[in-house]
């Protein structure tokens, strides 16, 4: 943190007053189309393409996350790093922090058209614990909500700063074993298929019974009844009469 | 008697013909079933794992009753020639036990198939999918069985979940305790891989940008060949019956009509 810039009477001006721009832009949750777009402790941004202008060239815009609470209060002039903002601290200790710094040299402007162009809220896993790295990226501890904005800081003096974004509100999972697993659905199928075959099995057993008593009670069959397969001969019988009343008629 | 003789003749060769395709369709069941139970897919594991494997026991059952039909349909062919009663008896009686086999592997498999939902298997994907600590060898086994399956599943059929990427972030998870959300939004498989088998864009994946990770689920992949082999047991087997059904009915009355 360098010295006082020489700005007089400080005491007429609150601090974060003092000189950043407001630009007319506020961050936005990127496309929908994204699968991650929220997880339970990641969100993606759109990245600030086309709204820091030449006035900021040379300085460093960095993105604030903070709880809806510390919103009002916030300071522009408490620098990134410090403990007020360090990402381990936060929210407890640190009601904000301030990550992914970059320059406008990232965030070319026109946007190239199909171009993905996203910022991802707590991808670093390797510094969440790491109190050497208190401007880390890392995942998000509670489902939120979060508030954020970008802000441009030359040195140490706040130039610009964009609106602060609607509250974002991160996914909560629900636990599995509350996933009911409801067992027995009878299907139309299932059921005419038990029917139909315990009815055909039913007249099969009661057939079965009938044939046993039939052959039990040593009665013959019906009026017709198939005989063994010998071959039946029906021999000609030449009678007296067929015989006269040819010669008769001859 | 000549009108006798011949539907004698007719009514035993509609009981012959009745008895070869008993035979035919015994072997075809026993092909069938044969053919699920070398579990193509792989896909046994996953039942395995939910101890609702019962449509395996149906399709084993499924071929036996396909041998003992073949047998069985030769017996009765060699009995309705013969004219045999004692033949015929033993086939009807040894047909009917073999009728309540197949009957309870049907029922078996189609009762069954009602309890594969989607939600059975998301949450023992949830459940056990890589999950770290086990309870005992058994436990071991299912959860290898499950990961591996699962690799497998999301890797060849390009998908991932039960529904879709989503599952993995709706619900808590064995796998969500061993990886964190930030790192593995969903497991490494969902992502598109190329020829070596590592994702094309990792930090693509973890965004979720179409096209490089898997958006769709695999249910369907996994429902598929369950139904084919459920339904292929049981309505199979419920049209063989059928058939049966009526041959059987047709040989009591042969029977009955035998002379001593």
């Amino acid at each position: 943190v360098r010295g006082c810039s020489g700005v007089s009477a400080p005491l007429l001006h609150p601090p974060w007053l003092l000189t950043a721009d407001k630009l007319p832009y506020t961050p936005t949750l990127a496309n929908a189309t994204l699968g991650g777009l929220m997880t339970a402790s990641t969100f993606v941004l759109e990245q600030p393409r086309c709204v820091f202008t030449e006035a900021q060239r040379s300085a460093v815009i960095w993105l604030v996350v903070a709880t809806p609470t510390a919103v009002d209060t916030f300071d522009n002039s408490v620098g990134p790093g410090t403990p007020k903002r360090a990402f381990q601290g936060f929210p407890t200790s640190a009601p904000a922090y301030m990550t992914l710094n970059t320059t406008l040299l990232n965030y070319p402007c026109p946007k190239p058209p199909g171009e993905i162009t996203v910022l991802r809220v707590g991808s670093e896993t390797s510094c969440a614990e790491d109190e050497r790295r208190p401007t880390c990226n890392g995942p998000l501890p509670r489902p939120g909500p979060y508030r954020v904005k970008f802000l441009a800081l030359e040195g140490s003096k706040p130039i610009a700063e964009t609106g602060w974004s609607d509250p974002i509100m991160l996914r909560t999972a629900q636990p599995f074993s509350s996933i009911p697993v409801m067992g027995s659905r009878r299907s139309a199928g299932m059921i005419a298929l038990t029917s139909i075959l315990s009815i055909l099995f039913a007249i099969l057993l009661a057939g079965l019974v009938a044939l046993l008593v039939f052959w039990g009670s040593d009665v013959c069959g019906g009026s017709s009844t198939f005989s063994k397969s010998e071959p039946v001969t029906v021999r000609r019988y030449n009678t007296h009469h067929v015989q006269d009343q040819t010669a008769a008629q001859l | 008697m000549a009108k006798g003789g011949d539907s004698i003749h007719i009514f035993q060769g509609l009981l012959v013909f009745g008895n070869v395709v008993i035979g035919m369709c015994g072997i075809a069941l026993t092909a069938e079933c044969i053919f699920f139970v070398t579990d193509p897919h792989g896909l046994y594991p996953l039942l395995e794992a939910t101890e609702n494997d019962d449509i395996y026991a149906a399709a084993w059952i499924g071929i036996f009753v396909g041998f003992a039909l073949f047998a069985l349909s030769i017996l009765g062919i060699a009995g309705v020639i013969k004219s045999n009663r004692t033949l015929l008896l033993v086939y009807i009686i040894l047909m009917l036990i073999t009728y309540a086999f197949e009957m309870a592997s049907c029922i078996t498999a189609a009762t069954h198939r009602d309890f594969l939902t989607p939600n059975l298997f998301l949450k023992q994907m949830l459940e056990r999918y890589q999950k770290s600590e086990t309870d005992n060898n058994n436990d071991k086994w299912m959860i290898k069985g499950v990961t591996e399956t699962w690799d497998k599943l999301m890797l060849q059929n390009q998908c991932c979940g039960v529904r879709g990427p989503s599952d993995w972030q709706e619900y808590t998870s064995a796998f969500r305790i061993m990886h964190s959300d930030a790192d593995f939004p969903w497991p490494r498989n969902c992502c598109v891989m190329d020829a070596q088998g590592s994702p094309i864009n990792l930090d693509g994946c973890k965004l979720g940008i179409p096209g490089y990770y898997n958006s769709n689920g695999c249910y369907d992949a996994i429902s598929g060949p369950m139904n084919t082999h459920a339904w292929g047991v049981a309505w199979f087997g419920f049209a063989i019956l059928c058939w049966t059904f009526c041959v059987l009915l047709g040989t009591m009355f042969y029977w009955s009509r035998i002379e001593y």
